[in-house]
């Protein structure tokens, strides 16, 4: 009762200050885009061959942005990971999952989470998407199976935390060389257009972007599914009790 | 009138998000309740900055083009959305997401060392027993 009453007089406090700010100051809407916002939307297509403003912006215009904050993706998930480094064997149980229902229901949508999380990486630069949504959206598939199976038919399938770190290495180690490559011309880190070609036989490959999106799918959906993994490692593996 | 009305509502309800978060990082005890605020709060900031991309007009549309010959570009320099905020906010709600893992990661191992989360319990425990890590 006591949280209804404070959720109340928020939203009371909310609504009150909107209707009497707008009489004591005057505020502007925004109506029209910044010039700098315009540009990057008019200008698009010819920098970058890429339809879609924001992954240009992403990869293109303010690419050594995102290769840094890749950087720091790849530090934040090494640095989880090496908290909770355990290299001993798991014994490998039986997996008993939920029920039928449940079980069944999670094989398909983990296949459907697949397919969409591959297509907003793979049409990241034609449509809204790309690398980074596309890889988290296949690590919730992981992130699924988990508790509706358990670990141990991931396990059984091949999918250990040292292969997703290998996956992990080689994909942010192949955007490093993709945004290292044009400085052997002599043109700027991350550069695209003057490198990369922007079409290939009829298609829309937008030079570097659509690399890029493959190559930041395949980093976060190893990282985040191998942080899954390893949260999901029983307590008593760590504590080296019995079932050790 | 109605256009200042919804716009300050969400400018309002945008700075309460923001200090129930900061009351949360800073008043609750629990570690875990103390990342789920910093989980709002970061919330709070990515549609802040979202906000700051919003532009009144009908209708309005993302900024993508449907043909490669550029044709739009008139009417998507003023019926788009503002790309620019999206592309910060798109990275940066998946490198939240990392740092919050790193987060979960050190409160577990807080709960491993000390056998508590409660914030000024783990460092008394951890004083009163000598560091051993």
């Amino acid at each position: 009762m006591k949280r209804v009453i404070v959720l109340v007089v928020l939203v009371l406090i909310a609504v009150v200050s909107s209707v009497i700010t707008p009489l004591v100051i005057s505020i502007e809407v925004p109506r029209y885009l910044k010039d700098l916002s315009r540009y990057y939307i008019i200008n698009t297509i010819k920098d970058t061959a890429s339809p879609e403003a924001v992954a240009a912006i992403v990869w293109d215009y303010r690419g050594l942005d995102t290769v840094y904050e890749t950087l720091v993706l790849y530090l934040a998930i090494v640095g989880g990971l090496t908290i909770f480094m355990y290299t001993g064997e798991l014994a490998r149980k039986t997996p008993v999952g939920l029920t039928l229902l449940s079980r069944t229901a999670t094989k398909i949508i983990t296949v459907l989470i697949s397919t969409v999380s591959a297509a907003i990486a793979f049409h990241g630069h034609l449509t809204p998407g790309g690398g980074f949504p596309g890889g988290s959206a296949l690590a919730v598939a992981t992130m699924l199976i988990i508790p509706v199976f358990s670990i141990n038919t991931l396990l059984e399938k091949g999918v250990t935390s040292t292969k997703l770190v290998a996956i992990r290495g080689v994909s942010l180690t192949g955007l490093g060389l993709v945004a290292l490559l044009p400085v052997i011309r002599g043109l700027e880190i991350v550069t695209n257009q003057r490198f990369y070609p922007g079409y290939l036989d009829g298609f829309i490959l937008s030079g570097s972007i659509s690399l890029y999106n493959l190559l930041e799918f395949l980093a976060v959906a190893s990282g985040f599914t191998a942080v899954a993994l390893y949260l999901s490692i029983p307590e008593e593996y760590y504590k080296g009790g019995d079932n050790a | 009138m109605l256009e200042e009305f919804t716009f300050t509502l969400l400018i309002s309800v945008l700075a309460i998000n923001f200090l129930i978060s900061i009351y949360g990082i800073v008043y609750r005890r629990s570690l875990t309740k103390k990342l789920i605020s910093l989980t709002i709060l970061s919330d709070t900031v990515f549609v802040a900055i979202i906000l700051a991309g919003l532009i009144y007009t009908y209708p309005i549309v993302p900024p993508v083009y449907s043909d490669m010959q550029g044709g739009e570009a008139e009417f998507l320099a003023t019926h788009a959305s503002d790309p620019l905020p999206q592309a910060l906010v798109l990275t940066g709600i998946v490198i939240g997401l990392a740092t919050n893992s790193l987060i979960a990661f050190g409160i577990i191992q807080t709960y491993r060392l000390t056998g508590t989360i409660d914030a000024r319990k783990a460092v008394k425990t951890l004083l009163e027993e000598g560091a051993e890590y």
